[in-house]
């Protein structure tokens, strides 16, 4: 076979050459046997005449060598494709349903393919992408699974001092006001060190990178643009190197403009600007005082790998935590600096998921490839006599089994071009439900990459779909002839065939659905979850207070007195407060205290807590229940006594027996003088921090906002009335403070709630559709199997009717057939159902691997509405009328 | 010249593997040899030749290659493949059998029924 195809290939490769090799081997020919010819005394005229009247006729000759190669496919396959297209075009419903089933399942896969190809398969947008690396400190004993990288990281690291990687950066998240008052807007950023561009391997295209000079808060006033905001606000001016724009109050000089490729993982930063720092923040004492706001990210010398650089880094912090105070503490809770590759480590949280989905419409593949089989299969029985007749005419076996690969790849291809379309649309769909806001999702689109998977699907399916038909003319072939009627051309292993593919069918529908059900109940426990505060009526919004305004934290406690103040004096406006950071909002904002009088036990990991400053009414407003003692109110930051609240998973950890009123904490993991201990002045009840679906819990404190100031803070209010409803009010009260300033991601708490379960609904309800489509192609196959039986045995039921048979009895028959069929596609469905629960279990949110429910309730739905596919077709066999049948015949 | 036979459908190909085993020969060459080794017995089509010659080539069961004539012109050279080899094996033995069976049979004596 390998053989053929390489000789083919040749052939056609280089015609040409071919043809005039064959010329002038057949030439060669005749004149040897002409000259043989003379030998023997012919005269050289006679002899040339006699050699090619020997030879016969040479074009026809080479026509038939040219076949001997296989070079006359292309003109046979014209002939069998205008074939197929006459025999599709007169049967339009088997034509229409053929190809939607395709489009369908091929679509579905393809959009599903688009998305994992652009997040998972395709590589980061930089030269030797695969070379590049995260580095993150970890302490798992501590409850803190990630904390970025420090400063002192970073200066401990750089330069070779890590002989693994040639280059090594870090970089922070952040936001900007940017441009002139009146037309200032706020923008992504990235605060970034002077490597960065070539550690990644793409710099700026105008101007230069960042310089070591420029690392200090005194020399850090350059920016270099992203390609988009250099054309929107520069119209792409070459000079722009050297003028200055402004960004929150301070005049930046622009030093470079990054090319339009540029992407860094899932970012959408307009401007860069140099990660500065106080040479005192870079000091060992900082170590461990990531945040997870600073991120490194190295790039692998070529050769080097990823084990060596996890061993050196490894090495390096052995070496350094010898003489460091906190080592013990930090050991204790785990501490590591993991090296993982960038992409990999920006995918992981969505990868199961995608996996997950793909492997789904997967399934939803399979079932329509058996169902159009069986639809081929009905079609193939109604045209065996027609083919046995062209094989008893000679038609080869290879003719047939191209006939019937051109007309299965004539189906899907054209089914796979509108899968296509169809993807282009589904990708629409997903990014309705979210799937651009997936890490590197900007980046999914149908692109030629989706187009080849496409191509290569539709014949892989096209094939698949052609080998039973083939062995069903070559099976039949013998006998088609020799019957008289239609009815008993087909064998009884077609007939088997036929409701093997239905049993396959019905099970891995159930399959789907039951994997579906599992995913639906696991969403539904997660949203049953009580959060620990009443999320009703409460909306929340994001203020960065930027700028000359707010030199110092007081000025951002005075500016968020005000704000509380006045929202509360809104109409509608019940309670206001302020925080550092909000539950469900994706930053951790994890860190240390130490609980005065309280020894750790040896062995126990330091505890990252949750840690929040927060001012005005903010507990009353988030609708938090206190359990003993006080809410925090706005004087607490004013007052020279620091106080604290904790919540109750705090209080039972440290005071299981007693109260932890007046107790006293050090903010950190050090113990400290006695007047910066805060006392403990009531306890709330513990709230999900991170996402419904938490489940240990470490506790978290709540400080006075005057402890914890940040230029970021968040904004809530809960409302007497619906909470969107005091969105304009909100920003106009933030306006009338300081026109400066901006709310930005306004939504009700509700909201932000139902936005971190996305990563939960969308899968459940791309499940759902993939179930409802695979329902109704088991409902048509199994209706299509069950008619052609009734069909088939038209004959058979009508003489029995004669003789005196009930259409009752007839009827019971068909549907105690499809019950046979539905109940083996049950039991073998739930064997995989059972394997599928045991796969997607990590994914799942309370609820078994098989769920006794779900399984009967996905049982149910399947039988329903394979029975009921069954219902009609047996009702047809009882209305069979005896005369009609036999004087048919 | 004796009387010629018309060549059975087939048995063209085997002639050829035989042909080309003995040594590598071009396409005239070939046409010489089987009516040397048939004695002259058989009638070749020299038509049909070439059209066998190219469906064995494609079919793996003998190599060409071009090299010089005896008489310096370029030519076609077709050598047995190891597939081929083993094909002429089995078709040999096939032929044996079917020849030795068919002339059993049209020996049979009215006494031996």
């Amino acid at each position: 076979m390998l053989a053929r195809l390489r000789s083919l290939y040749r052939a056609l490769t280089s015609r040409s050459d071919f043809e005039a090799g064959m010329t002038e081997e057949l030439r060669f020919h005749i004149r040897q046997f002409a000259e043989d010819l003379v030998r023997s005394g012919v005269v050289p005229e006679e002899a040339r005449r006699r050699a090619r009247l020997e030879f016969g006729a040479i074009e026809a000759v080479k026509e038939e060598c040219r076949g001997a190669r296989g070079l006359l496919m292309p003109a046979e396959l014209g002939r069998q494709f205008r074939y197929t297209a006459r025999l599709l075009k007169k049967t339009p419903a088997f034509t229409a349903t053929a190809l939607l089933t395709v489009a369908l399942c091929l679509g579905a896969n393809l959009t599903i393919f688009a998305v994992l190809d652009s997040i998972l398969l395709r590589g980061l947008p930089f030269p030797h992408a695969h070379e590049l690396v995260t580095i993150f400190n970890t302490y798992p004993k501590a409850g803190v699974e990630r904390d970025g990288s420090s400063l002192p990281n970073y200066y401990e690291r750089r330069g070779g001092r890590i002989p693994a990687f040639s280059s090594l950066s870090i970089y922070a998240y952040g936001t900007a006001i940017v441009g002139e008052p009146g037309s200032a807007a706020r923008d992504e950023i990235m605060r970034v060190s002077p490597e960065f561009f070539i550690t990644l391997g793409i710099g700026p295209s105008l101007g230069r990178g960042f310089t070591e000079q420029e690392t200090t808060f005194q020399t850090d006033a350059v920016v270099i643009l992203s390609d988009g905001y250099w054309r929107q606000h520069f119209h792409g001016d070459l000079g722009v190197i050297g003028r200055q724009i402004r960004v929150d109050d301070n005049r930046r000089t622009v030093v470079g403009v990054l090319p339009p490729a540029f992407h860094f993982l899932s970012s959408d930063a307009q401007l860069y600007f140099p990660l500065s720092s106080r040479p005192e923040d870079r000091v060992s004492r900082y170590r461990h005082s990531g945040g997870d706001v600073i991120q490194t990210i190295a790039r692998l010398k070529p050769g080097a790998t990823l084990q060596e650089a996890q061993s050196q880094i490894d090495l390096q912090n052995a070496r350094i935590e010898l003489d460091d105070p906190q080592a013990e503490l930090m050991a204790s809770a785990g501490f590591r600096s993991l090296v993982v590759p960038l992409h990999a480590d920006h995918v992981a949280s969505i990868r199961p998921t995608l996996l997950l989905l793909q492997a789904g419409v997967l399934v939803l593949l399979v079932i329509g490839v058996v169902n159009l089989a069986n639809l081929l299969l009905v079609r193939a029985s109604a045209r065996a006599k027609e083919l046995a007749v062209r094989q008893a005419l000679g038609a080869s076996r290879r003719h047939l089994v191209c006939g019937v690969l051109v007309e299965t790849t004539v189906i899907t291809l054209a089914g796979g071009l509108l899968g296509l379309a169809a993807a282009a649309g589904g990708i629409r769909l997903l990014a309705a439900l979210g799937a651009d806001r997936l890490p590197l999702g900007a980046r999914i689109a149908v692109d030629g990459r989706v187009a080849l998977a496409a191509l290569v699907g539709a014949v892989a399916m096209g094939i698949a779909l052609a080998i039973p038909i083939v062995w069903f003319h070559l099976r039949g072939s013998g006998t088609a002839l020799r019957s008289e009627t239609r009815s008993a051309t087909t064998g009884r292993a077609a007939q088997a065939l036929r409701q093997g593919f239905v049993v396959a069918q019905i099970a891995l529908a159930f399959v789907l659905l039951d994997g579906a059900g599992l995913l639906g109940l696991s969403l539904k426990r997660a949203m049953a979850v009580f959060p620990g505060f009443h999320p009703d009526h409460v909306l929340t919004g994001q203020i960065s207070m930027v700028g000359k305004k707010y030199p110092d934290p007081l000025a951002g406690l005075a500016f968020s007195e005000r704000l509380v103040g006045e929202l509360e004096r809104q109409p509608g406006g019940l309670a206001a407060g302020v925080s550092n950071n909000l539950p469900f909002s994706g930053y951790s904002g994890k860190s240390a205290a130490t609980v005065k009088g309280y020894v750790l036990p040896p062995g126990e990991p330091p505890r990252g807590l949750y840690s929040y400053g927060v001012g005005g009414d903010y507990f009353r407003a988030m609708g938090f229940h206190l359990r003993a003692g006080r809410f925090l109110t706005s004087e607490d930051s004013r007052r020279p006594e620091r106080v604290c609240v904790v919540d109750s998973d705090f209080a039972r950890h440290y005071w299981p027996n007693s109260s932890p009123l007046g107790h006293q904490l050090l903010q950190g993991s050090e113990t400290g003088p006695d007047r910066e201990a805060f006392t403990v002045v009531g306890v709330v009840d513990s709230i999900k921090q991170a996402g419904l679906t938490d489940e240990a819990a470490q506790g978290a404190v709540y400080y006075p906002y005057i402890y914890r100031p940040e230029n970021n803070i968040f904004v809530v209010v809960r409302a007497a009335v619906s909470p969107e409803s005091l969105r304009m009010t909100m920003q106009k009260v933030v306006r009338d403070i300081d026109p400066g300033l901006a709310v930005n991601d306004i939504r009700s708490m509700d909201d932000r709630i139902t936005d971190s379960l996305m990563a939960r609904r969308s899968p459940a309800l791309l499940a759902g559709l993939f179930c409802a489509i695979a329902l109704l192609l088991t409902g048509i196959g199994t209706y299509g199997v069950l008619s052609y039986a009734v069909a088939q045995r038209n004959r058979e039921i009508g003489l029995r009717m004669a003789l005196g048979a009930q259409p009752r009895q007839i009827r019971s028959q068909f549907l105690a057939l499809g019950l046979r069929l539905v109940i083996a596609g049950l039991a073998l469905g739930s064997v995989g159902s059972w394997l599928v629960g045991k796969v997607i279990q990590a994914v799942l949110f309370h609820v078994p691997a098989s769920s006794p429910v779900v399984l009967s309730c996905a049982g149910a739905i399947m039988a329903s509405i394979s029975l009921a596919a069954c219902l009609v077709p047996a009702g047809r066999a009882a209305l069979v009328s005896p005369m009609q049948v036999l004087t048919e015949q | 010249m004796g009387k010629t036979a018309e060549l059975l459908p087939g048995t063209l190909d085997l002639l050829i593997l035989k042909a080309v085993s003995l040594r590598p020969l071009h396409g005239y060459g070939v046409l010489l040899r089987i009516q040397q080794i048939c004695r002259d017995a058989l009638k070749i089509p020299q038509g049909s030749l070439y059209p066998a010659l190219y469906r064995l080539e494609h079919q793996g069961l003998i190599a060409a290659e071009w090299g010089q004539s005896d008489n310096n012109r370029r030519a076609k050279y077709y050598t047995l493949t190891a597939a081929g080899r083993a094909r002429l094996r089995e078709e040999t033995a096939g032929w044996n059998r079917l020849a030795s069976a068919i002339a059993a049979a049209l020996n049979t004596k009215p006494e031996e029924v």
